[in-house]
């Protein structure tokens, strides 16, 4: 003959609701952190992809800059080339004023990491150059 | 369970008219049989057949006939006709607690109609009242009324199948406001379940797609790592920017007459212009035109050439 009180049974039901309700509050803001996060480690992903792809990589680097000597406007310059496990140099003792700005405003209108620029002017219309470029 | 079979039970009369106290022995079960103060009943014939659609229709035909009270109430079909019953539970625990009987020690509960169907003659149930069988309806009457009385027997009675469970708790919620919001508690739960299991599932989507980002863009383990890359490439890029801004300063330079850049230096993050024709505190032009894009420089005179130097 003994029953359970439903008042008892109600408390229960209201317990069981609320720790769901809180578990559910819970498992929400972990979506909009994990959501976040997600946000965060894409723009920085995306960030460290290109800006890796433009400072390091030594193949694509290597054959711009052999592709913007090779350009008809630099073709009468001579150019020494180095190319180093990190690095490529490119000096030319003596090259014209329209060689000069043809080619610096190739360089510098690219993404690459100049570590080292020298330009010297020898007289009114020739200059030297020295630059390194790294990865 | 093993308990329920082994303990013995005994039946008692439970009348609240009877000042007699009731003993219980330790382990023995009650089957009570309730005396007819405890219930009304009736004996009805109805154009209904099923016993569940009738119990629907007891409280209104009780309506007019009862004190107000919260009830509860049950029938039982005999040939062509209903015996419909209503009792007040809140009054039978009431006086089942002033008699000292827990709900524990009982066994079953049965109305007094029901066991004492074969009745013959009356029989005294308390000092001042006596019961008696009439057009099969037991009935209640004053002692005096009756010209002999039997003493209540109860050994003999072979208790029926019809038993009723007392709703202990019904006068504080009604039983369908009850399941009512029990129901609507259970669905709420259940809608809670059901979101915790598609957020979690959501939550679990992004988490796995920040695991395939990782390996898609070839990135570090750890967020940290990824960081401090980034900022090691950003310091590139900066510095990369400042130092073909500082250039496109130098070379859309107005030099004046007999000015000239003699060298254009930079190694080490530190750029080095040397220009000539400029004197000591007499070119202002060239200083200015410096000044106006906010350089932090110094510089170093030789003679009339002058080397700008600019920390990136």
């Amino acid at each position: 003959m003994n029953q359970i009180n439903p008042l008892h049974i109600g408390a229960l039901l209201l317990v069981l609701i609320l720790f769901l309700f809180f578990k559910l509050s819970g498992i929400k803001e972990e979506l909009v952190e994990a959501k976040q996060e997600y946000k965060v480690s894409k723009k920085l992903a995306v960030n460290v992809s290109s800006l890796k792809s433009v400072y390091e990589n030594k193949t694509k680097t290597q054959e711009a800059i052999e592709r913007i000597l090779r350009q008809s406007s630099l073709k009468s310059v001579n150019f020494n080339l180095k190319k180093e496990k990190k690095s490529i140099k490119i000096s030319s003792k003596s090259m014209d004023a329209q060689a000069l700005n043809s080619f610096m405003g190739k360089i510098l209108n690219g993404s690459y990491n100049i570590s080292l620029l020298k330009i010297k002017k020898l007289n009114q219309t020739t200059a030297s150059l020295e630059m390194e470029i790294i990865w | 369970m093993f308990t329920r079979f082994k303990s013995k039970t005994r039946k008692l009369f439970l009348d609240p008219y009877k000042s007699e106290a009731v003993e219980i022995n330790k382990g023995e079960k009650l089957d009570i049989i309730l005396s007819p103060s405890l219930y009304w009943v009736k004996k009805m014939k109805l154009p209904i057949t099923n016993i569940r659609e009738v119990k629907k229709l007891l409280p209104s035909i009780f309506e007019d006939t009862l004190p107000s009270s919260h009830y509860s109430y049950t029938a039982y079909k005999k040939g062509d006709e209903f015996f419909i019953f209503a009792y007040d539970d809140k009054k039978i625990l009431d006086l089942l607690h002033k008699k000292e009987i827990s709900i524990a020690q009982i066994h079953s509960i049965h109305f007094a109609q029901t066991e004492f169907i074969a009745l013959e003659g009356a029989v005294g149930i308390n000092e001042a009242q006596a019961m008696y069988l009439k057009d099969e309806v037991l009935l209640l009457a004053p002692l005096e009324w009756m010209s002999h009385t039997q003493n209540l027997k109860l050994e003999n009675i072979q208790l029926s199948k019809e038993t009723i469970k007392l709703q202990q708790f019904g006068h504080i919620v009604d039983n369908n406001n009850l399941y009512k919001i029990g129901l609507f508690m259970m669905v709420l739960a259940l809608i809670f379940v059901i979101e915790i299991f598609i957020t979690s599932s959501r939550r679990d989507v992004v988490l796995d797609s920040k695991d395939t980002l990782f390996s898609k863009y070839g990135l570090q383990p750890t967020m940290m790592q990824n960081r401090s890359t980034f900022s090691k490439y950003n310091k590139i890029y900066e510095t990369q920017m400042q130092l073909r801004e500082y250039l496109s300063y130098f070379l859309s330079m107005k030099l004046e007459d007999g000015q000239k850049i003699l060298l254009v230096d930079y190694q080490n993050k530190i750029l080095y212009v040397t220009v000539s024709g400029v004197k000591k505190g007499a070119s202002r032009a060239f200083f200015s035109q410096l000044d106006a894009k906010k350089l932090h420089y110094t510089t170093s005179f030789h003679g009339e050439n002058v080397k700008v130097e600019i920390k990136l």
